[in-house]
């Protein structure tokens, strides 16, 4: 085989691959909250429960599935202590709600920069009033610098606007009196 | 000769992985009570020239509403509603994604949103998809 042909099957290799991508799924460890200011630590239980995501396929770029962002939002409430414990069920105290109402992602570029809006709904258990009802916006941009492939550069960015989300989130909660 | 087929299989292989991408989700609020609401408005995206959101007041005055468009953002209406479309080329251009959302006027808190993809193959025109996104945030309406 002529060198000519085996630039070109592999050139279209590569065409392929960048088509297709090898898109993944934002890593819940990566969207656990780092930075947050705590204004009050709540002396209460809570569960969480999360909607509006997406599983990724072969065939779609990165989203952020409703487990990994329930994951990421326990973890990043154990971690700061915003509640004194979470609680799978519904035994907790309060149960806060997050869904993800639109998560804008770019198609080309060398700078990637995803918005995502969420609903944050906090409702007391005992009484099921609506404590807290939010809706919070965070964005985050992942450049060439920080991944050369447009796939992980993606991942990067939506990684980085959930976990500002929960954050933004976490704070909300924190400033609450309950 | 042999080297063109090759060419052209992994071409339609890659069309094949990219093009049938497919997704179509709602979610409504539920404190929200979207049939209660007499009058709603559609935010127009500046220099938007699809025309998604005379597409969109279209398909709520056909559920009843009394809509209006505009770029501004009244409070005096019972919702206001967003849009995001995300278009794609492959020989033509075509809308890859739409998302509608609609809002508590005053708040802007999301009370329903709905979102459809479709890749090239599965493509949909722009009031298929608008049809397609109302269609499934009104049936999660309870």
């Amino acid at each position: 085989m002529k060198f000519r042909h085996i630039l070109a099957i592999a050139c279209s290799a590569l065409i392929v691959v960048g088509l297709s991508g090898c898109a993944s799924s934002a890593n819940k460890d990566a969207m656990v909250a780092s930075d947050v200011q705590i204004a009050k630590k709540h002396d209460r239980s809570v569960s969480v429960r999360t909607g509006g995501g997406a599983e990724t396929t072969a065939m779609d770029s990165s989203n952020i599935a409703d487990a990994d962002l329930k994951a990421a939002i326990e973890e990043s409430i154990v971690k700061t202590k915003v509640f004194k414990s979470v609680i799978q069920g519904k035994d907790a105290d309060y149960d806060l709600a997050v869904s993800i109402v639109g998560l804008e992602k770019p198609v080309f570029g060398l700078t990637f920069t995803v918005n995502m809006e969420a609903t944050w709904v906090l409702i007391k258990q005992s009484d099921k009033s609506v404590v807290m009802k939010k809706h919070i916006k965070s964005s985050s941009t992942a450049t060439f610098g920080d991944a050369a492939a447009a796939v992980t550069r993606l991942r990067l960015a939506v990684e980085g606007a959930a976990k500002r989300n929960i954050e933004q989130g976490l704070q909300e909660l924190s400033a609450l009196s309950l | 000769m042999k080297r063109v087929a090759s060419l052209l299989m992994l071409f339609l292989f890659a069309i094949s992985l990219t093009g049938c991408a497919n997704r179509a989700t709602a979610k409504v609020d539920p404190t929200a009570d979207l049939k209660s609401m007499k009058t709603m408005h559609v935010v127009k995206i500046p220099n938007e020239t699809a025309e998604i959101d005379r597409l969109i007041a279209d398909d709520l005055r056909r559920r009843g509403y009394t809509v209006t468009t505009g770029t501004e953002k009244p409070t005096s209406v019972d919702a206001v509603v967003t849009y995001v479309d995300k278009w794609m080329w492959d020989i033509t251009m075509y809308l890859l994604e739409l998302t509608i959302t609609i809002r508590e006027p005053k708040t802007d808190f999301p009370l329903a949103t709905g979102n459809s993809l479709h890749g090239s193959l599965t493509r949909k025109s722009p009031p298929e998809m608008v049809e397609e996104v109302m269609g499934n945030i009104f049936k999660e309406v309870k």
